[in-house]
């Protein structure tokens, strides 16, 4: 089985689980400086799941922000059942899907640019190589495929794309996050892959 | 499943261009301290969604989306109340009554009203349209009402000294 790559964070991984604690219970009893320091242990990661089912800048920026605000304000209701991080993935995703609902149809893409890495990664020049069936695709023109195909995708189906294939959650934590069972991100996982080829089918080589 | 993960490989390769998209340089410098803010700001954000707000109204539109003919009965339950709504505002069910002025049938200003008096019984007082060009008087003779209350009437003649 192949798994999902690691997603290139330049942030510290969650430290012990300890020091998370400790600073939630900081944050619980009003401490802004130790819920800042959750605010960068996973704002990039919230931030990249927010732009990546929304394919907006600005939006994702205003959905991330107040996803933690959100957290902070609900901490008291926190009962340290699943850990910070899920319970804070969760709050993120349903207001990003609760927002995609509210904007059914009426999505405008805003999309970062891509980074300097990009034209030295092997796969991405795989991608544009004359194997392509569609030789002249630059990588500015896949992103905007790739972007389009994804909005194409029911919000829960390209969720859990975003989690897995992008973001390289398992199949475990996507399910705690979107509170199903994993079965249920299984299947979602392959309908969404088979939509997303029949989308793309003009940029994916032939297996 | 080792099939499916190997025919969705070429796919794969496409997604990983998406962790390549990156924020400008230094977004993420100030980020915390922006939610710090608003935090003490006690500001919700314009992107508080309307399910925060008014869950009620997004369960109703929810369910409007999920079945359209719940939709489809409920704009016709609407427009059967407004067509309800009319009809029943038009029906002249009440005779109107006279609110500023009566005047006995056969006054010299009955014919001036809009009202067909003709169809109206003779003690039925008829409404006398007040306007600027129209004199303001009482047909009642001012006994009549003394009369009517059982007081005597008398005229007074005050003589001012030295008339």
């Amino acid at each position: 089985m192949i798994m999902a790559e690691p997603v290139p964070s330049s942030e510290p991984e969650p430290s012990a689980p300890v020091d998370e604690n400790e600073l939630v219970r900081g944050a619980r009893g009003g401490d802004l400086a130790a819920y800042d320091e959750l605010v960068k242990r996973y704002q990039q990661r919230i931030y990249a799941t927010i732009y990546h089912m929304t394919s907006n800048h600005e939006d994702a920026n205003d959905l991330a922000q107040e996803a933690f605000i959100k957290a902070f304000q609900a901490l008291k209701s926190f009962k340290g059942g699943s850990s910070f991080y899920t319970w804070l993935y969760r709050i993120a995703v349903n207001k990003t899907i609760n927002f995609l609902k509210q904007r059914k149809n009426r999505t405008h893409m805003s999309l970062n640019d891509i980074d300097f890495n990009a034209e030295h990664d092997p796969d991405m020049m795989a991608l544009i190589s004359d194997q392509t069936p569609r030789r002249a695709a630059g990588l500015t023109e896949l992103q905007e495929k790739l972007n389009a195909a994804l909005l194409k995708l029911s919000e829960h189906h390209r969720l859990v794309v975003v989690l897995h294939d992008i973001q390289g959650l398992s199949h475990e934590e996507i399910a705690k996050v979107m509170e199903c069972n994993v079965g249920t991100v299984r299947s979602r996982l392959f309908y969404a892959r088979q939509q997303m080829q029949g989308f793309l089918a003009d940029y994916l080589k032939p297996t | 499943m080792k099939e499916n993960e190997n025919n969705f490989e070429s796919l794969h390769r496409l997604l990983a261009l998406k962790r390549h998209e990156t924020p400008p340089p230094g977004y993420f410098e100030n980020f915390s301290a922006e939610v710090r803010a608003r935090i003490r700001s006690g500001d919700p954000g314009r992107m508080e969604s309307l399910s925060d707000q008014l869950p009620w109204l997004v369960r109703l539109i929810s369910a409007f989306e999920a079945k359209p003919a719940f939709a489809g009965a409920f704009a016709s339950a609407l427009c059967m109340l407004l067509v309800f709504g009319i009809v029943f505002a038009e029906r002249p069910d009440v005779a109107p009554q006279p609110l500023l002025q009566t005047a006995q049938f056969g006054s010299p200003l009955a014919a001036a009203a809009p009202v067909a008096l003709s169809s109206l019984p003779a003690e039925q007082p008829a409404l006398i349209p007040i306007s600027s060009t129209n004199p303001v008087f009482n047909t009642q003779s001012s006994d009549s009402w003394f009369a009517s209350q059982g007081a005597a009437v008398q005229p007074v003649n005050f003589m001012l000294p030295g008339n």
